[in-house]
Parts: structure tokens; C-alpha cells; sequence
């Protein structure tokens, strides 16, 4: 490699390829762009949406494994520093410290399991929800779209349209995107960030509240905008207001894919006004930042539904 | 990965597509599962991994078989991305394979020092990748700010992409010029 490095560097292109030498591959990328371009047509018809469910449920075992491992080594990385440490310190004990290392690897997957276990509860005890946890295993390949893909599906009860919550940090439990597609095991989530969602949202402050809506900002730059708040409430715009989800699609009990998210989600706070002169609008900090969560939480059922 | 030389046996070649359709399912895996997102930004291994393979197949002996190869593993890995991610199918395919068009088409013609071509033709191939993708988004999700998203998006995921192009480009190199000596 290092000899190769040496002799090859800086060369200049001596001589251009012949088209027609091309032509060919040239050729078949064009019949494949078709194929794709067939293949994305039928899909956004709906036409594949069962290929690509069943194609997930093969991948998604695969991904969970990798996810899983990765995740334990990374929550693990703090307790092999030290143990390094232990190490250099005393070599008679280093066979000692390495079945112990493995022992707490161990350790760490069932107390980071029994962790998230105690606070699905004590979120149960404060909140009138009825959740299912689920693994994050993949995030969007792009920077495009905002989406994320949860270990749990129709075979958990997780249907399309149900708020999908997390937690980061100390903050509190607040939510993180709504589950745009269910396979049997996986399930799709469009973040809260993607400018594609829409939540409506109840600004609180002082004892006053007011109706506004909550888009993502992602593709604009920024996180969350509160907006189309009605004009009598501007009061409530106020920094560091806390919002909510209103639930009024949840409200009106119709078949509409957001009919499934419950009021009183925790969504953020305001950070910033913006008055353009014709309108009001503001910009939230999610409680939660949805591209750092590694495990969730699915809104199920509230009490009362 | 993918070598179609016409003497080889037909099982041969068989499993030589299954290998590099097994490995670039892998590639898509840790794409979207493993590898760290900065501030959100996923790096698109794929893509430099795509058009990297596209410019040593380019100066390989055989044009022809490098560049087919390349063609291969952007539906291939495209296709896998999709799946992984839950996009619409064919949408990063599709995205793989205008990227990689682009970029074999300019650098059969361009007369460019070596050192640069790699890094152009990335930049060159994200801008694409990245416009596709987000003109598909435009069109079925929701209507994008251009202006915007080209400076908080495009340009990040662009800037990105430059940096395992050189290590990526040198190894596939490296391994092609193996490949001929043998």
C-alpha cells in the first residue's frame, strides 16, 4: 500500500476514455435509473408498500442485533476506560479484570434494560398513558428526511398515527415524532423536526392558554415553529412558554392518521419570537431532541379510550 | 466485488453478485445504524463508496466491467438503503445511479490531476444524490424552501461526503491495481 502510494501520486490524467468504451454501463445505469424510477413510482402508490414491509422484517432482526451491540459498547466505554486503567496498575490481576469486564458488559445490558423498564413505569404513574417501549435501530440514510425506525410494530400493538415519546439528558419525557408506517415488528417515525409533521399545540403561560400549530424545521434550519397561534392569545408567546400537544384530532375521535395523539405531550418550550409585522410566530427548543434518542416510547392508549 | 469478466464460469459470477449484494446490505446497515450522524448529518458511505468504484473503473484496463460494477452496487446498495430506511423504494437507487451517470460521464472526458478528480467528483455526485432526494421529498412530503435548504442541508451533507473520499478512493485503487497484476 505504502509503495503504491509513493508511485502514484499526483499523476495526470493522460488520456480521456473513449465513449464508446461506456457506452454500455452507460446504458444499463440508464435501464436501472428506469427500473428505479418504476420502483419508487409504484411504491409512492402504494402498489409495493407489502414488498417493502416484508423486505424490512428480514432486515430489521439484522439491524436490532447490530443496533444492540453497539449500544452496549458504547454505554459500556466509561467502565473499559477505567478498567484499563486497573490493568496497567496490576498485571497479576488483568485475567481477573477481563471476565469481570465481560461480567459488567452484562451487567450494564440489564441495568440499562431495568432502567428503561423504571421509567416506562414511573412515566405510566405520572401520565395517562399506556406505552410500549421500543429500540431505535436506524436512522435516515440522508439528511433529507427526518425519520427513524423503532424496533416494534403491529405485533406490539403499535398502529399508524400513534405519538412516539423519548427522553434525553434530565428533561422531561416529551414527544419525539409520530409513526408514519407499521410493518409487523418495525415501525417508521417521522420526527417531530421533519418539516412533513404537523402537531397541533397548546401554548401555556400564566394560567392562559392558546391553540397554535407545531411544524418541524429541519430543511429550514432550524428545530420546531410554533404557528398560526390565534391573534387574542399572542399574550402566551412569551420565552420559555411551555407547549403541549392539543389533541384535537384525538378529540374529534375520526379515522385521521394524527387521531391517535393524546393531549399533554410535552413538546418544548419557546426560545425565540419572530414578529415578520404580519404575523406571529415562534420558535420552540424540543424537550427532547429526536436525533439523540436511542430508545422510545409509543403512546398506545390513553386512560379514558 | 461484482468482477464480470466474460471467461468466468457462470457460478462463478453467480457468486460474486451474491457476495457484493451481501456486503453491500452491510454497507447500508452501518450506514444507517452504526455510523455516528453529526448534528444529524448521516455520512453517505454508499455514495462515496459508489462513485468511487465509478472513477477506478473508469482507469481500469476495462472500462466496461469497472463502471458496469459500479452500476451494480448503486441499485444494489440503493435498493438496501431503501429497505433499511423505510424510503420509498428505488428513491436512493435512483439517486446512487444519476450521481454515479454524472460522474462517469465527466470523468471519462475531464483531463483533471488525480489528487483532485476523487474529491470533485463526490462533490460533484452529493449535490446530485442530495437533490434527488430532496426533490423526491418536495414532491411527496412537503414543499421545500430551495434557498434554505441548500445552505442548512446541502452544503453540510456536501462538505461531509469529502471526507473518507480520499482513504475510500485510495484503497478501491489499490485493490483494482492488485487485481491487474494478478
Amino acid at each position: 500500500m505504502r509503495e503504491y502510494i509513493d508511485n502514484h501520486h499526483l499523476k495526470v490524467h493522460k488520456q480521456s476514455v473513449s465513449a464508446s468504451r461506456l457506452r454500455r454501463p452507460l446504458l444499463i445505469a440508464l435501464l436501472l435509473c428506469a427500473v428505479s424510477g418504476a420502483l419508487l413510482w409504484f411504491d409512492l402508490i402504494g402498489f409495493l408498500s407489502p414488498v417493502r414491509a416484508g423486505l424490512g422484517q428480514v432486515m430489521s432482526p439484522v439491524a436490532y442485533q447490530v443496533t444492540r451491540v453497539h449500544n452496549g459498547a458504547a454505554d459500556s466505554w466509561g467502565g473499559m476506560n477505567e478498567l484499563r486503567h486497573l490493568q496497567a496498575e496490576n498485571e497479576a490481576l488483568r485475567q481477573e479484570q477481563s471476565q469481570l469486564h465481560s461480567e459488567l458488559i452484562a451487567r450494564e445490558q440489564a441495568l440499562v434494560e431495568n432502567e428503561r423498564l423504571r421509567q416506562q413505569l414511573a412515566i405510566e404513574e405520572a401520565q395517562p398513558w399506556s406505552l410500549r417501549g421500543a429500540e431505535v435501530t436506524m436512522h435516515s440514510p440522508d439528511a433529507v428526511r427526518r425519520v427513524m425506525t423503532i424496533a416494534g410494530g403491529s405485533a406490539e400493538d403499535i398502529d399508524v398515527g400513534m405519538a412516539v415519546v423519548g427522553q434525553t439528558g434530565t428533561g422531561p419525557v416529551a414527544l419525539v415524532g409520530i409513526v408514519e408506517e407499521v410493518g409487523r415488528h418495525t415501525a417508521s417515525v417521522v420526527l417531530t423536526t421533519d418539516f412533513g409533521s404537523r402537531v397541533s399545540a397548546r401554548v401555556i403561560h400564566d394560567g392562559d392558554s392558546a391553540l397554535g400549530l407545531v411544524q418541524g424545521q429541519w430543511q429550514r434550519g432550524s428545530r420546531l415553529r410554533l404557528e398560526h397561534l390565534d391573534r387574542e392569545h399572542h399574550s402566551t408567546l412569551v420565552q420559555g412558554a411551555i407547549v403541549v400537544t392539543a389533541g384535537l384530532t384525538a378529540e374529534l375521535d375520526v379515522p385521521l392518521p394524527l387521531a391517535e395523539v393524546p393531549p399533554d405531550i410535552p413538546i418544548g418550550e419557546i426560545e425565540t419570537i419572530v414578529d415578520d409585522g404580519h404575523s406571529q410566530f415562534a420558535e420552540l427548543r424540543p424537550y427532547a431532541d429526536p436525533d439523540q434518542v436511542r430508545y422510545v416510547w409509543v403512546i398506545l392508549d390513553q386512560e379514558g379510550n | 466485488m461484482g468482477d464480470s469478466r466474460p471467461g468466468r464460469k457462470l457460478e462463478e459470477r453467480l457468486l460474486h453478485e451474491v457476495l457484493a449484494l451481501v456486503a453491500l446490505v452491510l454497507v447500508a446497515i452501518v450506514q444507517t445504524a452504526l455510523l455516528p450522524t453529526p448534528l444529524g448529518f448521516p455520512l453517505p458511505l454508499l455514495l462515496v463508496l459508489v462513485v468511487c468504484r465509478a472513477l477506478v473503473g473508469v482507469e481500469a484496463p476495462d472500462p466496461e466491467v469497472g463502471v458496469l460494477a459500479a452500476v451494480r452496487w448503486a441499485f444494489y446498495g440503493g435498493i438496501a438503503l431503501d429497505v433499511c430506511a423505510a424510503a420509498p423504494l428505488g428513491s436512493h437507487a435512483l439517486a446512487l445511479l444519476l450521481a454515479l451517470l454524472l460522474v462517469v460521464l465527466l470523468a471519462g472526458s475531464l483531463r483533471i490531476g488525480r489528487a483532485l478528480l476523487p474529491l470533485l467528483a463526490v462533490l460533484l455526485g452529493a449535490v446530485v444524490y442530495e437533490m434527488l432526494l430532496a426533490l423526491i421529498y418536495h414532491s411527496t412530503v412537503a414543499a421545500l424552501d430551495w434557498r434554505s435548504h441548500a445552505l442548512v442541508i446541502l452544503l453540510p451533507s456536501v462538505l461531509l461526503a469529502l471526507i473518507p473520499t480520499l482513504p475510500i478512493f485510495h484503497v478501491l485503487r489499490w485493490q483494482q491495481r492488485r487485481r491487474v497484476e494478478q
